[in-house]
Protein backbone atom coordinates (compact mmCIF):
# COMPACT_ATOMS: atom_id res chain seq x y z
CA UNK A 1 0.00 0.00 0.00
CA UNK A 2 1.02 3.38 -0.65
CA UNK A 3 1.45 5.75 2.17
CA UNK A 4 -1.39 8.32 0.70
CA UNK A 5 -4.01 5.50 1.71
CA UNK A 6 -3.31 5.51 5.52
CA UNK A 7 -5.50 8.95 6.16
CA UNK A 8 -8.48 7.25 4.64
CA UNK A 9 -8.18 3.91 6.40
CA UNK A 10 -9.79 3.36 9.92
CA UNK A 11 -10.02 0.40 12.30
CA UNK A 12 -12.61 -1.65 11.59
CA UNK A 13 -14.16 -2.43 14.35
CA UNK A 14 -14.04 1.25 16.44
CA UNK A 15 -13.13 3.14 13.01
CA UNK A 16 -10.58 5.05 14.88
CA UNK A 17 -6.92 6.29 13.52
CA UNK A 18 -4.50 3.63 12.46
CA UNK A 19 -0.80 3.95 13.58
CA UNK A 20 1.33 2.83 10.57
CA UNK A 21 4.58 0.60 11.20
CA UNK A 22 6.36 -0.27 8.35
CA UNK A 23 8.66 -3.21 8.20
CA UNK A 24 9.73 -3.50 4.56
CA UNK A 25 9.06 0.06 2.21
CA UNK A 26 9.92 0.55 -1.25
CA UNK A 27 9.48 3.95 -2.96
CA UNK A 28 6.62 4.99 -0.63
CA UNK A 29 4.94 1.69 -0.76
CA UNK A 30 4.75 -0.33 1.95
CA UNK A 31 5.33 -3.98 1.25
CA UNK A 32 5.30 -5.52 4.87
CA UNK A 33 4.15 -3.46 7.88
CA UNK A 34 1.12 -3.58 10.10
CA UNK A 35 -1.70 -0.77 11.11
CA UNK A 36 -2.45 -0.64 14.88
CA UNK A 37 -5.34 0.40 16.46
CA UNK A 38 -4.43 2.20 19.73
CA UNK A 39 -7.94 1.42 21.14
CA UNK A 40 -8.83 -1.61 20.35
CA UNK A 41 -5.39 -2.93 21.04
CA UNK A 42 -5.27 -4.53 17.60
CA UNK A 43 -2.00 -4.93 15.25
CA UNK A 44 -3.87 -5.32 11.33
CA UNK A 45 -1.25 -7.05 9.40
CA UNK A 46 0.42 -5.35 5.80
CA UNK A 47 1.61 -8.18 3.52
CA UNK A 48 2.84 -8.11 0.27
CA UNK A 49 0.95 -4.57 0.49
CA UNK A 50 -2.24 -5.29 1.21
CA UNK A 51 -3.41 -4.22 4.00
CA UNK A 52 -5.90 -7.08 6.20
CA UNK A 53 -8.40 -4.36 7.70
CA UNK A 54 -10.63 -8.11 8.99
CA UNK A 55 -11.27 -8.00 12.51
CA UNK A 56 -9.28 -10.48 14.22
CA UNK A 57 -11.96 -13.25 14.86
CA UNK A 58 -12.50 -13.14 11.12
CA UNK A 59 -8.53 -13.76 10.29
CA UNK A 60 -7.34 -16.16 8.20
CA UNK B 1 -25.55 -20.17 -13.22
CA UNK B 2 -23.89 -19.55 -16.60
CA UNK B 3 -22.65 -16.21 -15.62
CA UNK B 4 -19.36 -18.04 -14.20
CA UNK B 5 -16.32 -19.76 -15.33
CA UNK B 6 -14.64 -21.50 -13.01
CA UNK B 7 -12.23 -24.02 -12.54
CA UNK B 8 -10.62 -25.73 -9.24
CA UNK B 9 -8.63 -23.24 -8.26
CA UNK B 10 -10.10 -20.38 -9.81
CA UNK B 11 -11.20 -18.38 -6.36
CA UNK B 12 -12.34 -15.52 -7.60
CA UNK B 13 -15.42 -14.09 -9.80
CA UNK B 14 -14.32 -13.97 -13.30
CA UNK B 15 -15.58 -10.75 -15.72
CA UNK B 16 -18.73 -11.55 -17.50
CA UNK B 17 -21.96 -9.65 -18.64
CA UNK B 18 -22.81 -8.06 -15.10
CA UNK B 19 -18.97 -6.82 -14.88
CA UNK B 20 -18.72 -5.48 -18.22
CA UNK B 21 -22.60 -3.55 -17.64
CA UNK B 22 -21.35 -1.82 -14.38
CA UNK B 23 -17.71 -1.29 -15.86
CA UNK B 24 -19.47 0.62 -18.55
CA UNK B 25 -21.79 2.70 -16.61
CA UNK B 26 -18.81 3.40 -14.38
CA UNK B 27 -17.23 5.32 -16.95
CA UNK B 28 -20.16 6.61 -18.39
CA UNK B 29 -20.21 8.09 -14.30
CA UNK B 30 -16.78 9.03 -13.40
CA UNK B 31 -15.48 12.69 -13.23
CA UNK B 32 -12.14 13.55 -13.46
CA UNK B 33 -11.86 14.57 -9.43
CA UNK B 34 -13.39 11.80 -8.23
CA UNK B 35 -12.15 9.80 -5.20
CA UNK B 36 -13.31 6.00 -6.21
CA UNK B 37 -14.42 3.17 -4.49
CA UNK B 38 -15.01 0.00 -5.83
CA UNK B 39 -16.37 -2.87 -2.89
CA UNK B 40 -15.67 -6.68 -3.53
CA UNK B 41 -13.71 -5.53 -6.66
CA UNK B 42 -13.41 -8.97 -7.76
CA UNK B 43 -11.13 -9.94 -11.11
CA UNK B 44 -10.60 -5.71 -10.46
CA UNK B 45 -11.46 -5.24 -13.95
CA UNK B 46 -13.77 -2.68 -12.87
CA UNK B 47 -11.70 -0.20 -10.91
CA UNK B 48 -8.99 -0.93 -12.93
CA UNK B 49 -10.25 0.33 -15.99
CA UNK B 50 -11.30 3.49 -14.07
CA UNK B 51 -7.71 4.33 -12.82
CA UNK B 52 -6.57 6.80 -15.58
CA UNK B 53 -9.89 8.98 -15.34
CA UNK B 54 -9.93 9.63 -11.76
CA UNK B 55 -8.23 11.07 -8.94
CA UNK B 56 -8.02 8.24 -6.82
CA UNK B 57 -9.55 4.46 -6.93
CA UNK B 58 -9.48 1.68 -4.16
CA UNK B 59 -10.59 -1.45 -4.29
CA UNK B 60 -11.87 -3.99 -1.11
CA UNK B 61 -12.64 -7.45 -1.18
CA UNK B 62 -13.19 -9.81 1.64
CA UNK B 63 -11.43 -12.43 -0.81
CA UNK B 64 -7.75 -12.53 -0.37
CA UNK B 65 -7.48 -13.86 -4.05
CA UNK B 66 -9.37 -11.17 -5.48
CA UNK B 67 -7.13 -8.48 -3.16
CA UNK B 68 -4.11 -10.03 -5.19
CA UNK B 69 -5.70 -10.34 -8.15
CA UNK B 70 -6.69 -5.89 -8.10
CA UNK B 71 -3.39 -5.22 -7.11
CA UNK B 72 -1.76 -6.83 -10.15
CA UNK B 73 -3.46 -4.53 -12.10
CA UNK B 74 -2.11 -1.87 -10.53
CA UNK B 75 -4.63 -0.65 -7.73
CA UNK B 76 -4.36 -0.33 -4.56
CA UNK B 77 -6.50 -2.30 -2.65
CA UNK B 78 -7.53 -3.16 1.24
CA UNK B 79 -8.38 -6.88 2.40
CA UNK B 80 -12.33 -5.94 4.47
CA UNK B 81 -15.76 -6.55 4.62
CA UNK B 82 -16.96 -3.98 2.63
CA UNK B 83 -15.79 -0.90 3.57
CA UNK B 84 -15.12 -1.71 7.53
CA UNK B 85 -11.65 -0.46 7.39
CA UNK B 86 -12.60 2.65 5.12
CA UNK B 87 -12.79 5.98 6.57
CA UNK B 88 -13.77 8.07 3.30
CA UNK B 89 -14.85 10.02 2.07
CA UNK B 90 -15.34 8.73 -1.72
CA UNK B 91 -17.31 10.71 -4.69
CA UNK B 92 -17.84 7.58 -6.50
CA UNK B 93 -18.68 3.89 -5.03
CA UNK B 94 -18.85 1.30 -7.33
CA UNK B 95 -20.66 -2.66 -5.62
CA UNK B 96 -21.36 -5.24 -8.00
CA UNK B 97 -22.49 -7.82 -4.98
CA UNK B 98 -23.30 -11.01 -4.08
CA UNK B 99 -27.11 -10.73 -5.57
CA UNK B 100 -28.52 -14.20 -6.11
CA UNK B 101 -31.09 -15.73 -3.88
CA UNK B 102 -29.65 -18.04 -2.14
CA UNK B 103 -31.24 -21.24 0.10
CA UNK B 104 -28.97 -22.83 2.77
CA UNK B 105 -28.88 -26.10 1.08
CA UNK B 106 -27.46 -24.54 -2.08
CA UNK B 107 -23.91 -22.85 -0.51
CA UNK B 108 -20.97 -24.15 -2.08
CA UNK B 109 -18.99 -22.63 0.91
CA UNK B 110 -15.41 -21.20 -0.51
CA UNK B 111 -14.38 -18.13 -1.47
CA UNK B 112 -16.86 -17.73 -4.76
CA UNK B 113 -19.49 -17.91 -2.36
CA UNK B 114 -19.11 -14.61 -1.03
CA UNK B 115 -19.19 -13.38 -4.60
CA UNK B 116 -22.61 -14.79 -5.43
CA UNK B 117 -24.69 -15.69 -2.58
CA UNK B 118 -26.60 -13.01 -1.83
CA UNK B 119 -29.03 -15.08 1.27
CA UNK B 120 -32.33 -16.14 0.48
CA UNK B 121 -33.67 -12.71 -0.70
CA UNK B 122 -30.43 -11.94 -2.52
CA UNK B 123 -30.39 -8.67 -0.96
CA UNK B 124 -28.80 -9.57 2.40
CA UNK B 125 -25.17 -8.26 1.58
CA UNK B 126 -27.14 -5.30 -0.04
CA UNK B 127 -29.00 -4.44 2.93
CA UNK B 128 -25.92 -3.93 4.91
CA UNK B 129 -24.43 -1.94 2.32
CA UNK B 130 -27.47 0.56 1.98
CA UNK B 131 -27.23 1.13 6.01
CA UNK B 132 -23.58 1.58 5.97
CA UNK B 133 -22.70 3.75 3.00
CA UNK B 134 -23.47 6.70 4.20
CA UNK B 135 -20.35 6.74 6.55
CA UNK B 136 -18.43 6.27 3.74
CA UNK B 137 -19.96 8.92 0.61
CA UNK B 138 -19.35 12.73 0.30
CA UNK B 139 -21.98 14.86 0.41
CA UNK B 140 -22.69 14.92 -3.53
CA UNK B 141 -21.20 11.34 -3.81
CA UNK B 142 -22.69 8.68 -5.77
CA UNK B 143 -23.22 4.98 -5.70
CA UNK B 144 -23.54 2.65 -8.64
CA UNK B 145 -24.94 -0.72 -7.58
CA UNK B 146 -25.78 -3.79 -9.72
CA UNK B 147 -28.25 -5.60 -9.24
CA UNK B 148 -30.08 -8.53 -10.85
CA UNK B 149 -34.09 -9.00 -11.74
CA UNK B 150 -33.91 -11.59 -10.00
CA UNK B 151 -32.67 -9.57 -6.61
CA UNK B 152 -36.18 -7.56 -6.51
CA UNK B 153 -35.42 -4.52 -7.73
CA UNK B 154 -38.77 -2.32 -6.34
CA UNK B 155 -37.80 -3.80 -3.16
CA UNK B 156 -33.79 -2.16 -3.53
CA UNK B 157 -35.13 0.93 -4.72
CA UNK B 158 -37.45 0.71 -1.45
CA UNK B 159 -34.94 0.48 0.41
CA UNK B 160 -32.41 2.98 -0.92
CA UNK B 161 -35.85 5.68 -0.64
CA UNK B 162 -36.53 4.55 2.96
CA UNK B 163 -32.80 5.71 3.48
CA UNK B 164 -33.27 8.79 2.12
CA UNK B 165 -31.71 8.29 -1.31
CA UNK B 166 -32.41 9.06 -4.94
CA UNK B 167 -32.52 5.77 -7.17
CA UNK B 168 -31.77 6.22 -11.09
CA UNK B 169 -32.22 3.35 -13.05
CA UNK B 170 -28.83 3.92 -15.30
CA UNK B 171 -27.79 0.72 -17.65
CA UNK B 172 -29.58 -2.55 -17.97
CA UNK B 173 -29.35 -5.57 -20.01
CA UNK B 174 -30.98 -9.02 -20.51
CA UNK B 175 -29.35 -12.17 -20.07
CA UNK B 176 -29.95 -15.83 -20.21
CA UNK B 177 -33.28 -15.49 -18.51
CA UNK B 178 -32.41 -12.32 -15.94
CA UNK B 179 -32.09 -8.70 -16.53
CA UNK B 180 -29.22 -7.00 -15.31
CA UNK B 181 -29.63 -3.17 -13.95
CA UNK B 182 -27.08 -0.58 -12.97
CA UNK B 183 -28.67 1.71 -9.89
CA UNK B 184 -27.12 5.04 -9.61
CA UNK B 185 -28.19 6.41 -6.17
CA UNK B 186 -27.23 9.31 -4.06
CA UNK B 187 -28.56 11.50 -1.12
CA UNK B 188 -32.27 13.40 -1.55
CA UNK B 189 -30.67 16.81 -0.92
CA UNK B 190 -33.73 18.38 -2.23
CA UNK B 191 -36.41 16.71 0.30
CA UNK B 192 -36.36 17.70 3.53
CA UNK B 193 -36.56 14.84 5.52
CA UNK B 194 -38.35 14.96 9.49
Amino acid sequence: MKRSLLPILCCPVCKGDLELRVVEEKEDDIIEGSLLCGACGVEYPIREGIPNLLPPADQD
Amino acid sequence: MSLFSRSPDDQVYQPAEDTFLLRDAALDEVRPDDRVLEVGCGSGTVIAALRERAAAVVATDINPHAVGAGQSLGVETVRTDLFAGLKGPFDLVLFNPPYLPTLPEERIDDWLEYALDGGPTGRVTIERFAEEVGRVLAPYGRILLLISSLTGPDEVRQLFADLGYTVLLVAREEVEGEELLVLRISRDLCTCRA
